[in-house]
């Protein structure tokens, strides 16, 4: 049994009609292959940056399971039968699950303040100089870490 | 013999800020399902930035990488941006 970190992308159009027979399809499929639900969790249905099987939209579903290594294969495998999975990705995780979800929480918890920081500064800059380009001028004369990020929508 | 060598200084960033940002946050891991952070490492074309323009040290530039396209096989980021 290792831990995995699995996601399926589901058809949203399927997923709205009946939410909860979507979910028991992916829960029994990992349990069908021996796989032990630790965590399941659901993200909201979002745009995707690219079509997939015809689809714009999609809902993610995550789940945090441990499973013997053989069921992977089979699963994936299997995962190319059900209609309404439309991607999937399983990741082997370094630690074990409830480690994970620690860090996990305390990353996003790390990132969100780096992202609010970010913004504070930036907005304190726009105010400040009328968005002036750097007294130095040329590359770099000011912070350049990275294009402004474009927004994104919640529930990540 | 003069040469025409008019090329600028490059501007670096004083030292104490040009560490990886992710070791300045102190994370152990790039998260392949945060979005906007990964955003922030691409260009809008949705190519991933270099480590010359990401700061990323050797390491955690492996793991953006990673996490890039990890999130682009499950369409949370663009193959090719718009």
């Amino acid at each position: 049994m290792y831990p995995y970190e699995a996601m399926f992308l589901v058809d949203p159009n399927l997923y709205a009609e009946d939410s909860e027979a979507v979910e028991t399809t992916v829960k029994s499929l990992l349990e069908k292959h021996g796989a032990k639900i630790v965590q399941f969790e659901r993200w909201d249905e979002r745009k995707l940056a690219f079509e997939i099987k015809g689809h714009k939209r999609g809902v993610y579903l995550l789940a945090h399971v441990e499973m013997p290594g053989d069921g992977v294969d089979a699963m994936r495998r299997e995962t190319r039968i059900i209609e309404v999975i439309l991607r999937n990705l399983v990741i082997r995780l370094e630690d074990d699950i409830p480690v994970y979800l620690e860090k996990s929480a305390k990353y996003a918890e790390i990132m969100k303040e780096d992202h609010e920081a970010r913004r504070a500064r930036r907005e304190e800059a726009a105010g400040m100089d009328g968005g002036g380009y750097g007294g130095g001028g040329g590359y770099g004369g000011g912070s350049h870490d990275a294009p402004s990020a474009v927004q994104d929508t919640p529930g990540s | 013999m003069k040469t025409k060598d008019k090329r600028k200084k490059k501007n670096f960033k004083k030292l104490g800020e040009r560490r990886c940002r992710f070791t300045r946050l102190g994370v152990e891991f790039v998260d392949w399902k945060d979005v906007p952070t990964l955003q922030r490492l691409c260009t809008g074309q949705g190519k991933l930035l270099g480590r010359k323009r990401s700061g990323s040290n050797a390491a955690f530039q492996r793991k953006v990488s990673q996490a890039v396209k990890r999130a682009r096989y499950m369409g949370l980021m663009p193959y090719i941006g718009s």
